[in-house]
């Protein structure tokens, strides 16, 4: 029964020729960088880019699904505190304190003797590389059952998410004999060489092109449509909750990796990864780069930390200041960030000028009015 | 002939408020079923009970012989009944053709969307029913740059793309040119061929166009119900709802 017809769909490809030889170019760049760079900037490559994929996480959700979570640094935190208590674990075994103690030193500040047995099992590091991503994953499917089931979204998400990211942070602080509290996690064996800078790119770029098929294929385009009109997808058939759900899980086992990454990479990890300053700065990032894209997240994420990174020596007193503006600018001016902004002007510039646009739709409207026929004029029959 | 929608005895209160008293209501395949009423009257409550928005107080709702009473929206969706909304309801930034895509007949499960490619015959289909709904020329633009005729349209058109069994369609000329009006109410005629139609109109030229069976309601409950020229002649609903003059609303 297939028809011939004269129409077509507007469809991007799913890897747009500019896009790889973009992100190859990329790739390279970062990847060669330690060879011939300074170290300072190579340890801060290899945090931006777990600061990307945190950033992809959250686009997912909120760029694609229309949840606004502010509270994304729970995951990422706590991918980050498994790796970073394995890793310190370890690295006091080998390493005995000058009291011969073999176990963590904010442990022994706080008075404990020996390892807490609940905790004994992160003496592997491939468990507790596991436990750091699917922990996580299932706390972010425990909320979107008790929140997406219950139809509670907007503003009364954000402000639980708010509080979730609040309540961990405060939990870590509290029990610190087990989190190293204030101070953090430190002093610990990190993987700061040039081979896992290649990992964390692998894995940047495995996420990112996970990213781009999921929000080309069908499902994507469900999610967009939950974002745009949750109402009309569920009279039509979708099971909003499900969706949101799902997308949601999959954003914090992404943010949960990322902060992963940077555990094993930065060698430090505190509060201050799991708390509401950090999870706004991942929306921030986002919405400076463009939401509802895939490459605004990691645009958005190097330019603003990059810029951070070279203006807070002169403007340090008034970062945060310029950070809040600069959230405020984009969200007013600029909804769809540098890279929607760009997409945005070069299909205008496709569809042609103005007075291009305006005459087309003049003439269809012409030919609308040649072709309607008069009330009544076809009605056969009456039956009243 | 089967009846494909049975309401029996539906009742809705709220905080003491009646909204819908004992309603009884049989709808046909294929029938055209015009339901007026005064603002206030219940109808779009009525809808909203049998798309499973609200729970009723008590009563019960048969789709070919399944109770849906107090199914959530998706699943009622899946049963066969689809739903046009007063306000054009659309996926604003997606294309009129994805609008159209994304409302197809098929699977809605997540797991089973991920790996999910438009068949040609899928395809074929949009086609066809953006032709239909005269958006053939719009199929890439964005939802919210139609004017907003063709914003109704576009939802009929995914309505129909969705392939129910029964059409519910809430005021959907609100807003419309008078050209428009003609038209859509030709489209909901064509429609009513195939799949059972329960129509809620204010406007008296569309409904004299198309009416065959009229409903009327009044404060929740089931005032007159017959072919058009009975109701048009019926007194109480010319005091209640039309007027003394037999002007019509609207």
């Amino acid at each position: 029964m297939a028809r011939v017809h004269r129409h077509t769909v507007y469809r991007q490809p799913l890897l747009p020729l500019w896009a790889v030889v973009l992100g190859v170019g990329i790739v390279i760049g970062i990847a060669t960088y330690p060879f011939y760079g300074q170290e300072y900037v190579t340890s801060l490559l290899g945090k931006f880019l777990c600061y990307a994929i945190f950033a992809l996480s959250i686009d997912l959700i909120w760029g694609f699904t229309g949840i606004l979570s502010l509270g994304q640094a729970v995951y990422f935190g706590i991918g980050a505190y498994f790796v970073a208590l394995s890793l310190k674990i370890n690295y006091a075994t080998l390493h005995p304190t000058r009291y011969g103690g073999t176990i963590p030193d904010f442990m022994e500040w706080n008075g404990l003797t020996e390892l807490p047995g609940f905790m004994e099992p992160l003496l592997s590091v491939p468990f507790a590389v596991v436990c750091a991503l699917l922990i996580p994953t299932l706390m972010a499917f425990i909320f979107g059952v008790i929140t997406f089931k219950r139809h509670i979204y907007g503003v009364y998400c954000a402000v639980i998410t708010l509080a979730e990211a609040l309540i961990l942070q405060d939990f870590i602080i509290e029990y610190q004999a087990y989190t190293g509290g204030f101070n953090g996690i430190t002093d610990y064996s990190n993987y700061a060489n040039v081979y896992f800078l290649w990992v964390i790119l692998a894995v940047t770029v495995f996420f990112y092109i996970a990213g781009r098929m999921l929000t080309h294929s069908r499902v994507g385009t469900v999610l967009r449509s939950v974002r745009d009109n949750d109402v009309r997808a569920e009279f039509m058939g979708y099971n909003v909750a499900n969706y949101r759900i799902f997308v949601f899980c999959l954003s914090a086992f992404m943010a949960a990796a990322g902060g992963a990454l940077y555990a094993a990479w930065v060698g430090l990890v505190s509060f201050l990864d799991t708390g509401p300053v950090f999870s706004i700065e991942g929306v921030i990032w986002t919405a400076v780069g463009g939401r509802g894209t895939i490459i605004g997240p990691f645009v958005g994420t190097f330019l603003v930390k990059g810029a951070e990174f070279f203006l807070s020596g002169v403007l340090a007193d008034f970062w945060q200041l310029i950070m809040g503006g600069l959230f405020i600018f984009v969200v007013l001016v600029m909804r769809d960030g540098i890279i929607g902004s760009i997409g945005k002007w070069i299909r205008r510039h496709r569809a042609g000028s103005i007075e291009q646009i305006i005459a087309d739709s003049d003439a269809i409207a012409a030919d609308r009015q040649r072709d309607f026929r008069p009330a009544g004029a076809s009605r056969q029959s009456e039956e009243v | 002939m089967q009846a494909v929608l049975e309401i029996d005895k539906l009742t809705t209160r709220v905080s003491g408020y009646t909204i819908l008293d004992e309603v009884d209501l049989r709808i046909h395949a294929n029938e055209l079923r015009v339901l007026l009423g005064p603002n206030g009257a219940g109808k779009t409550t009525l809808i909203d009970m049998i798309t499973g928005r609200y729970k009723p107080t008590s009563g019960k709702i048969r789709f070919r012989g399944h109770d849906i009473t107090g199914l959530p929206p998706d699943r009622i969706f899946r049963q066969g009944i689809s739903r046009k909304f007063q306000v054009p309801n659309l996926y604003e930034t997606l294309s009129v053709f994805d609008n159209v895509m994304v409302s197809l007949k098929g699977e809605r499960r997540v797991f089973s969307n991920l790996l999910r490619r438009t068949s040609p015959e899928d395809s074929d289909r949009i086609w066809q029913v953006l032709e239909w709904i005269h958006l053939v020329d719009k199929a890439n633009e964005a939802a919210d740059t139609l004017s907003h005729g063709e914003r109704q349209w576009l939802e009929m058109g995914m309505l129909l793309a969705s392939g129910p069994q029964l059409l519910l369609f809430d005021e959907p000329t609100t807003g419309m040119t008078e050209e428009g009006k003609f038209q859509t109410a030709e489209m909901i005629e064509k429609m009513a061929q195939d799949h059972a139609v329960l129509l809620v109109e204010h406007d008296m030229h569309v409904v004299r166009q198309i009416a065959r069976t009229v409903t009327v309601m009044h404060q929740g409950q089931i005032l007159a119900e017959g072919p058009l020229s009975e109701i048009v002649a019926n007194e109480t609903v010319q005091q209640v709802y039309l007027g003394k003059g037999g002007n019509g609303a609207s």
